[in-house]
């Protein structure tokens, strides 16, 4: 398919664009662009039609519902950053919206593309991990909802069907004692994709007492790894500089990443224990000022 | 001119004019010539060789011909002149007809009505391969083992320097260093990709609008090729969007004047991709050096022993002289009397590489600086003062043999380092870590860079100035705006020259119709170049005003006087050069005069040097500090200062252009920047990969400049655009090893590099423990 054969079409509403969707496997969806653009120029998504969903304010928005957050899928990275609600009980994903390629990347990209694209390197992935996300997919037959850490089947591979869109994303608010931290390694601060990304929330009690908490990787598996193993290990005791140590060094055996043009799986691996102590110990540092 | 002499009394001359081009560029309305269309345009495309060394059995464009909006389809068939290019030997096919020796390699062309069509046209192109053994290793490309790339085999070239004894220095040494230093491939990255246009007049002359660094040269490249007389053919090469040494040799300039022969008179433009460009474009060369140094208990330098590798990969370019280049420098600007410097240029499988900021000196610095840096550490001696300690003076005995006749601020440049507030309360700074796991180094480096051509290499500069119809003048200099400000340059020196305001000068640059061949843009010469043509060329701009005046106004020259815009006559009338240019166009008269000059020599070259020594040299010494993360061996550079001898400084704000631009661009090279290759294929393919510093990498940059003024020009400027990235390399590895005992003998110094070079030196400490 040659790109000037490529038509867009843009749907006026939610239904129309399930109606589209259910048309056949020749549609694909476009939010924000800034993946499938790429990909329609390195030849690998060329669709006959796109389906541009970019003005479906329906789909842009974040909600607090009874005890969830409700997040639209056309939420740009940036609405996310903005969002004081977001800051206050989400600041995991809000630290990892912020990390997201550049400012330029975050003012077009969606929350539901970042999902959708199933990077193992996507930054707000592990972030979504951390807060119990569930994504609600919808087709013309109905919706479903499923829990994040079954949607992933492998490198952009999800259990979403052709016909289906995401429509909602839901997440668990942070409570009062619960504080979360996004780390990156980047081949440089700004406008890179992770070496290896880390998310993490945390349940506290006085002092530094951990009553519980999750941890994500990014980047150092096929899909994002959840490190229950060193969630286990939260709780033993304070969270000290030598337990945080302690801690971080088990991450290693969690991870089993690639070696690729940006890193070695040896230093990749190498490198889970070291975000996972650098959060740690930038979290505590944050506990204890409060 | 000796009137100019005293700097106090210059209206323009060292202070901070802003450019002449900067509203027009940050505003976005000037237009490079890749931002232009024209009605009627045509798309050209280039076909690369799919392999990196194979055999072509067969070409068949019949089904690209066929495709409907396709006008041409070109082969090696349809080259009417000498198919090959190449700055000092054209070994690089324009289209390759029997082997293809890299994926730059071009194999044929197209032109159609769409760049998609053009995309489409070839991918219907059938090459037939016949795969040949590739070479990715330039040691093994100098066995006997390894097949021959061109007819006198890998070694392009070979250039040693011998002073002294180096087998009795060493042994008389008391201390001697050893080690191999790793460089990387390094990407120009300027933000215009290589493109450009072509168009067939109606009257047969060809247009060729490419951005480039000397136009001259490239009119006569395109004329070999075409079997043309240079002089049907009108290049305009300025201004560009970046080019750093990318743009010297010839990028598309061959192919867009094969295309427009074959498009019915229609402008035909090529304008690469990212990743075309990362592909076909030239590269910095990546060099493997082993350095050997010896000194003594006194921390004087007495031996140095060099041989460098540089990989140019599949040909010549400019190779030959960049290995040159860096053994002459390969020993720093210090006086070593014992010196066995040698350096290979080899072809190898693996791209093009060739002219970049720095010139091989980038590659050559680090040996001799880290060794300075480990020599003083053992002395428990300032690195600054052992500097001191082996610098060489003007008129005094370089490491490389010669007497240095020019101005050499090397010292100068060390004494502000020793009292600037970074190297003095260094310890102070240090301590001041931004998190408790990370630590902080400070460490400072020095070198210098030669300014023109070397000595085989015939230099010169020219100027045109004009003197136009609404009085203001026209001022043309064959060298081309490439970023580096050089236009601002010559507005300055020919509005304090002429003694008019500087928006009384009209600069143009790079354009065969416009400008006399004044050489190219690089070589940090056209700063000096410029200024010295442009002197030659304004007292006959004043002579011609003043006679002009004198002829009008019927008296004597000496009874005019040059006042700012305008002339004075006997002390009482003024005349406007609106008005002399009126008189002269009334008269039928030349309202244009030249200037030329050549640059000065050494008169002796230094045998098997390929082209040592350079007359003129600018100095340079940085000081850097970084912090180190040591859980991830994330490394910031978080200041840097850079204390520059360029001699005077004509445009302070200029000059801080080019230190804070080339440090940007040595933190790049240090920590970041590497193309990778893989058997002759390029793992990095665009700039998601391939990186370069951002704002968020750019540290606090101090410039310090020391002038030293250098006799022969009319204000005693040298050069700059080079040495500002050269001693900032060895600088960051030094602070690194002063933050965490670690050295990177492997550029770029990545977090990875670091981090494993942490991990090893810990369990090497440690190597009971289990």
């Amino acid at each position: 398919m040659n790109i000037s054969e490529i038509d867009v079409i843009t749907p006026r509403d939610v239904d129309e664009c399930l109606n589209f969707l259910h048309l056949g496997e020749e549609m694909m969806i476009l939010a924000g662009g800034t993946d499938a653009v790429v990909r329609m120029k390195e030849g690998k998504w060329r669709p006959k039609t796109w389906i541009n969903i970019k003005h479906l304010h329906e789909l842009r928005f974040i909600r607090k519902e009874n005890n969830e957050i409700h997040i639209g899928p056309l939420t740009t990275h940036t609405d996310i950053v903005q969002s004081h609600f977001m800051q206050n009980h989400a600041d995991v994903l809000v630290q990892a919206a912020r990390e997201v390629g550049a400012t330029q990347m975050q003012n077009m990209g969606t929350l539901g593309g970042n999902i959708q694209t199933a990077s193992p390197a996507g930054d707000t992935i592990p972030a979504l991990y951390v807060l119990g996300a569930s994504i609600e997919l919808r087709s013309q037959e109905g919706k479903r909802t499923i829990p994040i850490e079954e949607f992933y089947l492998g490198p952009g591979k999800t259990l979403k069907r052709h016909n289906e869109m995401i429509t909602k994303i839901i997440i668990h608010p942070q409570e009062k004692n619960e504080i979360g931290i996004f780390e990156k390694l980047g081949p440089r601060k700004a406008q890179s994709i992770s070496i290896v990304n880390m998310a993490c929330s945390l349940h506290m009690s006085a002092n530094r007492k951990c009553l519980g908490g999750k941890i994500a990787f990014g980047s150092v598996g096929p899909t994002i790894i959840r490190a229950r193993k060193c969630e286990a290990l939260l709780t033993m005791g304070e969270l000290d500089i030598d337990m945080i140590e302690n801690i971080a060094k088990v991450a290693w055996k969690e991870v089993m990443p690639i070696t690729d043009v940006r890193a070695s799986a040896e230093y990749r691996r190498d490198m889970a224990s070291a975000l996972l102590q650098r959060g740690l110990l930038r979290l505590m540092k944050r506990w204890d000022k409060r | 001119m000796t009137k100019h002499k005293d700097q106090q009394n210059y209206r323009l001359i060292g202070k901070r004019v802003p450019r002449i081009d900067g509203p027009e560029k940050v505003t976005g309305e000037l237009k490079y010539m890749t931002d232009l269309h024209y009605e009627n345009m045509v798309w050209g495309k280039v076909l690369r060789a799919k392999l990196p060394h194979a055999k072509i059995k067969t070409i068949n464009t019949e089904k690209a011909k066929q495709l409907p909006g396709v006008l041409a389809v070109l082969t090696h068939e349809d080259i009417p002149g000498f198919n090959g290019f190449g700055i000092v030997i054209p070994d690089q096919p324009v289209l390759c007809d029997e082997v293809v020796r890299c994926t730059s390699d071009a194999v044929a062309l197209v032109a159609a009505e769409t760049e998609e069509i053009a995309d489409i046209a070839l991918t219907l192109i059938d090459v037939v391969y016949e795969e040949l053994e590739v070479i990715s290793d330039s040691e093994y490309a100098m066995t006997e083992k390894a097949p021959s790339l061109h007819p006198d085999g890998n070694i392009h070239s070979h250039v040693m320097i011998k002073n002294g004894n180096i087998e009795r220095a060493f042994a008389e040494a008391d201390y001697v260093f050893e080690n191999t230093y790793y460089s990387p491939r390094q990407m120009h990255a300027f933000i215009e990709t290589e493109g450009g246009w072509a168009v067939l007049g109606e009257d047969g002359k060809l247009t060729v609008q490419c951005p480039g660094q000397y136009s001259y040269r490239e009119r006569m490249q395109i004329a070999r090729a075409l079997g043309w007389n240079p002089e049907r053919i009108h290049v305009i090469s300025s201004p560009v969007g970046g080019a750093f040494g990318g743009k010297d040799e010839i990028t598309v300039q061959i192919y867009l004047a094969l295309l427009a022969l074959h498009t019915n008179g229609r402008p035909v433009k090529i304008h690469l991709k990212r990743e075309e460009s990362v592909q076909a474009g030239i590269k910095r060369h990546p060099f493997k050096v082993t350095v050997k140094t010896g000194a003594t208990k006194d921390g004087r330098l007495i031996a140095n022993q060099v041989r460098a590798v540089a990989d140019t990969g599949a040909y010549a370019s400019l190779g030959g002289a960049v290995i040159a280049l860096a053994i002459e420098h390969s020993c720093g600007p210090y006086k070593i009397p014992n010196v066995d410097l040698e350096g290979f240029c080899v072809y190898t499988n693996n791209g093009v590489a060739g002219a970049f900021r720095g010139f091989g000196v980038n590659q050559v610095c680090v040996g001799i600086e880290t060794h300075l840096d480990m020599l003083a550490r053992e002395l428990n001696i300032d690195p600054v003062e052992i500097r001191k300690k082996n610098v060489y003076h003007q008129g005094e005995r370089s490491s490389i043999g010669h007497i240095v006749k020019s101005s050499v601020g090397t010292f100068k440049t060390l004494e502000v380092a020793t009292n600037c507030d970074l190297w003095r309360n260094r310890e102070k700074y240090k301590l001041e870590v931004s998190e408790p796991w990370k630590k902080r180094g400070v460490a400072m480096a020095t070198s210098f860079h030669g300014i023109g051509m070397g000595i085989d290499i015939p230099d010169y500069g020219a100027s045109t100035i004009e003197l136009l119809s609404d009085g203001r003048f026209k001022v043309a200099v064959g060298c081309e705006e490439i970023g580096g400000g050089n236009s601002t340059v010559y507005a300055q020196v020919a509005a304090e020259l002429l003694k008019v305001d500087i928006d009384q000068i009209v600069v143009v640059q790079g354009n065969t119709e416009e400008t006399l061949d004044g050489g190219t843009v690089t070589a940090s010469r056209s700063t000096y170049t410029g200024e010295r043509a442009i002197a030659a060329a304004s007292p006959h701009m004043i002579n011609l005003l003043i006679n002009t005046a004198a002829e009008m106004f019927t008296v004597p020259p000496d009874e005019i006087e040059l006042d700012l815009n305008k002339l004075i006559i006997e002390s009482k009338n003024k005349v406007s050069y609106r008005e002399v240019f009126q008189y002269l166009n009334e008269k039928n008269k030349k309202t244009k005069v030249e200037g030329h000059f050549i640059l000065p020599k050494e008169k002796e070259e230094i045998k098997h040097s390929g082209g040592a020594p350079h007359h003129l040299y600018g100095y340079l010494t940085h000081v850097v500090m970084v912090e180190v993360d040591t859980l991830t061996g994330e490394t910031d550079v978080v200041r840097v200062v850079s204390i520059p001898d360029a001699g005077r400084v004509i445009n302070l704000q200029g000059l801080e252009g080019q230190t804070e631009g080339g440090a940007i661009m040595g933190i790049g090279y240090t920590l970041y920047e590497d193309v990778l290759m893989e058997k002759g294929y390029h793992k990095t393919r665009n700039l998601t990969d391939y990186i370069i510093p951002t704002i968020r990498e750019t540290p606090l940059i101090e410039t310090f400049p020391v002038e030293e003024p250098e006799g022969g020009g009319p204000f005693g400027a040298k050069g700059i655009g080079e040495v500002v990235m050269i001693p900032i390399i060895p600088a960051i590895t030094s602070a690194i090893y002063d933050a965490v005992g670690v050295r990177i003998n492997h550029l770029p110094a990545t977090p990875e590099r670091i981090y494993q070079a942490m991990k090893k030196a810990k369990s090497n400490r440690v190597t009971s423990a289990r």
